[in-house]
């Protein structure tokens, strides 16, 4: 069998396309997903990561709510590995209508979310970062969720199941037999190989860029971009994710993830040309600072890590010059259906919280013109990784006294540390010393999850994400990576890309102890390493 | 609003740099593989661990508690102080016996101290020594300090009524070490001070300062030390206007500082009045007081800066007063660590490696060949003279010789 | 406490100028903010184009051995840079092409050593390389650690077994004319990379690691040991937190360290260094001198400190504080008579001075000429 033959072929390799491929996969689809650079780089890997309750929404989209705290409850489930079940604080503050609190915790109940209404002093203790002025608090099921480790999973899990994934991989037309879509061309940005791909079923999971496709389909979506634009701390200050009991605004939630914590985010409406190079300005970094230490007053004078931005893929429903009143509501278009082009399907709109739902409507639809009636299984059926909840437990059944890396190795792969060699001393030397990542992480990564450049492992293994923002780690992980693919001269230039792509989100906030690492970086790598 | 003017952090952990110089300075990292380091063990554990406490490793206990990471860090980053404090907050198993032993330098010195040439004789046998190697793993190459027969403390209680008699008075925080096994050094200072018109006093009860048992995972004993003693300083600092003098290098540093950033105890009231006898020394002398020095004193002098006296930076006070001292020639040795640390090198498992991280002190003191080491620190002076053929004193020792 | 002269600063800048004044028998304490940037020196003394005899002398006298040949010097990742005047570790070739086969020789499991980057950059000047990796038994010990397999530790360990290292070199050695090994030779004793070049037959070249640079700590070791040993004061891990300023003079400071203690000179000299070092704050509402606040040549506009992109050269790096012409600190528009700024800290500002490690010893050398210049009858 032609392996270009495939019953379906996914466009994004972000949360959703990854979502759909792994449940197209697990109801038997041969699958294919294309994805025109890595992993999780458009609006999956730029966000909160915050596993919303649904809380955010009950007022004002109780649908949105009640979808949230369903597909919440299943993560903690099928993808325990990547969550942390943190819970959250809705507080208000004195310039804040205490009022309303009673309004959003009769929506969250009627949304059938846990809200309950705490004392100040106990919210106080429960979190002491949060802002001691609060006059109330409500406690809420919020958690938090890594993006690309979600995604990567939903990927393997895909693989697993015979799935192929082409990354790097742009789409440069939709092959038209008649009034349907048949096929799509692609060229690999590295290499420049070109090849063909056939499938009865094309899935758009493109996110904004989903436009772009509709485009070359022609059709049209109206996308509306919402650029949103979040802050990286350098540690935790926080263990529960904290958020402005109020009608939703800038800056109103913090998320503790991982060693860091988040701060976001604004909303501006952008033009779609600007999609591809979004980034936060000065405005927004101040507005992000000064409306973050309302929430948790440490934010003024904690060392800020990196500034990034994301775009929202909005549908466009109305004018609204904010985009915040924008139904999060996901939308699934079977072409044939809206436009009379046959084979091909838009999944859009949606969240990250909502990505399996999505997933399992976008493949109900795919199943359905393919005449497949396998039900879907992904809201019980746990992620590749997660098959144990507790990574205590996970660790103390690979190793006996888990070192520090292993136990952080556990904490971002789960059961799939176990798959890490580290037999050799040297498979447990540190590649990474802020987030503990061993040579022997990194040489699986590079063997099984796609990695071809230092920012893919980056996304698959915290390389670089720490404090020192790979200052230290990337000419490690780039001889690593050089080794691995035999070909230096393409490490130099990834070097390069790396430590450039680094820096685009730290200048934006290069002051402070941000800006003192960047001369220590500059001078380590221009004049010491000589690059 | 003062937004990102600074930032500010637990031990200022977040200023780490991830430079790497403390683990280039750190003693423990250059003989033992288990433990993970400075960096490791301090500002990077922490993030790690203020994601969850399960990250703490218990291979922090490695740590001595020098400090010599926070003296190189050019961040200005706690390191050290992270670690201990990480230990505090998250280990919480038992001690063992012999630690909690070692730990508590003036119980164990108040206990033996009645029959000290009994305990004297008693702990220099071989077969003493072999015993408790095999039960309590203390290392039989270790010879423990003699206990005096009669303690400083009751030494200068007799002679209260001379000292109340000089126009000028300060208390003395003298330690375990002195009072049990060093009174002589106790009284070199009281030499040096009344020969500057002060009498010397004594602090109402103090207690051990406590380090050793932070060091060995009994903070809640060792802040119940800092407290009364606290108490005893304000008493002398506030009640009786005094300033508190100290000889040991180690105390200074846990009253002055450990006390306030590992124990939470806050000394700001009394911590200005808390200073090292060399320091109180060498202001009055700088100040105009005269010395009745020795016209026929001839030392050769090198000088240890011990672990503690260079964190609290006041190594320059005991070098300056001993090269104020007619006939003394002075020789630095460079910085570093004896590798005792306290009671760290006691341990039958730390032996080697407390020998291994002396060794480059050591040979150096060999090549100067003095004719006497200087050293404020009590432990320290075990060490070099166990693992070297010099004796040690201590500067104001050597002072009180150099005088009238 | 009071000295002739007070330098802020322990590194390059503020060692050469405390030893030089030290020897000329001025009094001369230095106060240090933990280490300095000496921990990543490449080894090279960037435009200092001419011989120095007095850097030299300076330098010798510490025990430290320099050399001077204007040619290149190979770096870690593979490239080429001009060097003239270099520590005796880094090796100068008139042109690159230095040898036509190369062993590189690493040890197994030291990822802060590059050799898959060497060899790229060495075959792109007709060199063909074959690398001989090393599993030395002294080292099991290290590897037990995952994060100890660093220059430094692996340094103190061939302190120690250096020589067996070099059989193993001489019995792998076939038909090539150069080896090369990390920087890892001789950090306490400095004469082992001379040692081992006498002990091969072929040309050896020690390429710079990750840092910290054993070279560069073994330096500053070395400086300070000097400085000592002259008489001078160190006062390491301490810094100043307080300065009195009376008619355009300084009288004294007080340090974190010392409190009330008050340390009083009659001179001078800030080498404290940019931002990395703290001599330079930068915060949202600007760029502060951290120790005196003195005026500082910068953009005001912050957007202006950065260009996007990583590899241009950064404006923020040219900053510095204002002197006149003979190096006297400058606040609030006017000089300040017995306070001189030296080394990074003057940035872009006295191009003259050239950059890195040169600017550090010749500013600290113009310094010195101007105090010595008043003690002159």
């Amino acid at each position: 069998m032609n392996h270009n033959e495939l019953d379906v072929i996914i466009l994004g390799g972000g949360i959703t396309g990854a979502g759909t491929q792994r449940d197209c996969a697990l109801r038997g689809l041969r699958t294919l997903l294309i994805e025109r650079s890595d992993i999780a780089t458009g609006a999956t890997g730029r966000n909160h990561g915050l596993l919303h309750s649904g809380a955010r929404y009950a007022v004002n989209d109780p649908e949105s709510a009640a979808e949230c705290i369903r597909e919440n409850m299943i993560l903690r489930r099928i993808a325990s590995h990547c969550v942390e079940e943190t819970d959250g604080l809705f507080i208000t503050l004195p310039e804040d209508d205490l009022g309303y609190q009673k309004t959003f915790v009769e929506a969250c109940r009627r949304a059938g979310i846990g809200a309950q209404v705490i004392d100040p002093d106990e919210a106080r203790r429960l979190e002491p970062s949060v802002n001691p002025g609060l006059v109330g608090a409500v406690r809420v099921p919020d958690g938090s969720v890594d993006p690309f480790r979600l995604c990567a999973a939903n990927m393997l899990d895909a693989k697993l199941h015979g799935g192929e994934v082409r990354l790097h991989t742009e789409v440069t037309a939709l092959i038209r037999e008649g009034s349907a879509i048949t096929g799509v061309r692609t060229r690999n940005r590295q290499s420049g190989e070109e090849e063909e791909f056939h499938a009865p079923v094309i899935v758009n999971a493109c996110g904004i860029w989903g436009q772009h496709i509709a485009d070359l389909a022609g059709v049209k979506i109206g996308m509306y971009p919402a650029k949103g634009a979040l802050l990286v701390f350098a540690h935790r200050i926080n263990n529960l994710v904290i958020n402005r009991c109020r009608k939703p605004a800038n800056a109103d939630i913090l998320v503790p993830g991982d060693t860091v914590c988040i701060i976001g985010t604004t909303s501006t409406r952008i033009p779609f040309e600007e999609c591809d190079r979004v980034a936060a300005t000065p405005d927004e970094v101040s507005l992000l600072i000064s409306e973050g230490a309302k929430l948790a007053p440490a934010l003024s004078s904690t060392r800020i890590l990196r500034a990034y931005a994301g775009v929202r893929p909005l549908v466009s429903a109305d004018n609204d010059p904010s985009g915040r009143n924008i139904s999060r509501g996901i939308v699934c278009l079977d072409h044939a259906q809206r436009d009379g082009l046959d084979g091909f399907v838009t999944i859009t709109g949606g969240k990250l919280m909502t990505y399996r739902l999505m997933a399992e409507m976008a493949t109900d639809t795919v199943c359905r013109k393919l005449g497949v009636e396998k039900a879907c299984s992904t809201a019980t059926l746990p992620l590749p990784g997660s098959e144990e909840r507790s990574y205590e437990a996970v660790a103390r059944k690979i190793w006996e006294v888990p070192s520090t890396a292993q136990k952080a190795a556990v904490a971002r792969m789960g059961t799939g540390a176990s798959r890490i060699e580290s037999s050799k001393p040297a498979d447990k030397a540190l590649v990474c010393e802020c987030e503990e990542v061993s040579v022997g992480e990194v040489r699986h990564a590079i063997a099984n999850q796609d990695v071809s450049t230092l920012t893919d492992l980056r996304r698959r293994t915290r390389i670089g994400m720490g404090t020192c923002q790979g200052g230290f780690c990337a000419c490690r992980a780039a001889g690593l990576l050089a080794q691995a693919h035999g070909c230096t001269q393409r490490a130099r230039t990834d070097l390069c890309d790396f430590l450039q792509e680094r820096w685009k989100g730290s200048f934006p906030i290069g002051w402070g102890d941000t800006l003192r690492e960047a001369e220590y970086t500059q001078w380590v790598y221009k004049h010491v390493l000589g690059l | 609003m003062n937004l990102q003017e600074s930032t500010v952090s637990r031990y200022n952990f977040e200023e780490c740099m991830k430079c790497t110089v403390c683990t280039v300075y750190c003693p423990v990292l250059q003989v033992n593989p288990l433990y993970p380091g400075p960096k490791q063990a301090g500002p990077d554990g922490e993030r790690l661990r203020l994601k969850d406490p399960w990250f703490f490793n218990k291979a922090l206990k490695y740590c001595l508690n020098c400090k010599r990471c926070e003296v190189a860090c050019p961040s200005g980053v706690g390191v050290a102080d992270l670690i201990q404090s990480a230990r505090i907050r998250y280990d919480h198993s038992a001690p063992k016996l012999r630690d909690r032993i070692l730990a508590n330098t003036d119980f164990m010195g108040s206990l033996a101290r009645p029959f000290a040439p009994i305990v004297n004789g008693v702990t220099s046998l071989g077969i003493t020594k072999a015993v408790l190697d095999a039960t309590l793993q203390i290392d039989h190459r270790r010879s423990f300090p003699k206990y005096s027969g009669r303690s400083f403390e009751s030494w200068l209680r007799r002679q209260a009524a001379r000292q109340a008699a000089f126009p000028e008075q300060v208390a003395y925080f003298h330690g375990c070490y002195v009072n049990y096994n060093n009174p002589q050094l106790g009284r070199d200072l009281v030499k040096v001070l009344n020969a500057l018109g002060i009498g010397v006093q004594l602090l109402d009860k103090e207690k051990c300062c406590g380090i050793a048992l932070i060091t060995n995972g009994m903070s809640a004993q060792a802040t119940r030390h800092a407290r009364h003693n606290l108490g005893a300083l304000r008493q002398a600092v506030t009640g009786r206007g005094l300033k508190v003098v100290m000889t040991s290098s180690t105390c200074a540093l846990t009253l002055r500082d450990e006390y306030p950033n590992l124990l939470g105890v806050d000394n700001g009231d009394v911590r200005d009045a808390l200073t090292l006898a060399t320091r109180f020394v060498y202001e009055r002398l700088e100040n105009g007081a005269k010395l009745p020095f020795r016209k026929d004193f001839h030392r050769k002098v090198a000088y240890h800066v011990p672990c503690h006296m260079e964190k609290l930076g006041w190594g320059v006070f005991s070098e300056r007063l001993l090269r104020k001292i007619p006939g003394l020639e002075f020789t630095p040795l460079d910085s570093a660590c004896c590798g005792i640390s306290g009671t760290y090198g006691f341990k039958k498992e730390n032996y080697a490696f407390s020998q291994a991280i002396g060794e480059p002190l050591f040979a150096q003191i060999r090549s100067v060949n003095p004719d006497v080491v200087a050293c404020d620190c009590e432990t320290c002076k075990w060490q070099i003279e166990m693992s070297t053929p010099y004796p040690v004193a201590h500067p104001i020792s050597i002072l009180a010789e150099a005088i009238e | 406490m009071k000295f002739d002269t007070l330098v802020i600063g322990g590194g390059l800048a503020g060692l050469t100028a405390g030893i030089s004044l030290q020897q000329k028998g001025l009094d001369t304490a230095i106060v240090s903010t933990g280490q300095s940037a000496l921990h990543f020196f490449s080894g090279t003394f960037e435009s200092l184009e001419s011989p120095s005899e007095r850097l030299a002398e300076l330098f010798s006298a510490a025990g430290i051995r320099t050399h001077y040949s204007p040619g290149v010097r190979l770096m870690p990742l593979g490239s080429f840079r001009p060097a003239a005047l270099s520590l005796e570790d880094v090796e100068l070739f008139p042109e690159p092409h230095f040898a036509d086969k190369v062993l590189i020789v690493n040890f197994n499991g030291y990822s802060d050593f590059f050799p898959a980057f060497l060899t790229e950059g060495l075959e792109a000047q007709r060199m063909s390389c074959r690398l001989l990796e090393l599993d030395p038994p002294e080292l099991q010990a290290l590897r037990q650690s995952p994060s100890e397999m660093r220059s430094v530790q692996i340094a103190r360990i061939m302190d120690r077994h250096w020589e067996s290292v070099v059989q193993a070199i001489r019995a792998a050695l076939r038909d090539e004319d150069a080896v090369i090994l990390p920087q890892v030779f001789g950090l306490k004793d400095p004469s082992i990379p001379g040692r081992i070049r006498q002990e091969l037959p072929v040309r050896v070249v020690f390429a710079g690691t990750q840092p910290p640079s054993v070279p560069g700590i073994r330096t500053q070791q070395l400086l300070r040991r000097r400085f000592e040993l002259a008489g001078g004061t160190f006062l390491s891990g301490d810094e100043v937190v307080q300065t009195h300023v009376h008619d355009g003079r300084v009288h004294s400071v007080a340090t974190r360290n010392l409190d009330h203690h008050y340390l009083e000179a009659d001179h001078f000299i800030l080498a404290t260094g940019t931002f990395f070092a703290k001599g330079l704050a930068a915060s949202p509402s600007g760029i502060r001198e951290s120790v005196f606040g003195l005026d500082v040549d910068c953009a005001a506009d912050r957007n202006a400190w950065y260009d996007p992109s990583f590899a241009a050269d950064q404006p923020y790096l040219h900053f510095g504080v204002r002197t006149d012409a003979v190096l006297h600190a400058v606040k609030d528009g006017t000089p300040m008579q017995n306070l001189y700024a030296v080394g990074s800290i003057l940035g872009g500002t006295r191009p003259e001075f050239g950059s890195g490690a040169g600017l550090a010893v010749r500013s600290a050398f113009a310094a010195v000429d101007q105090i010595l210049n008043q003690y002159a009858v």
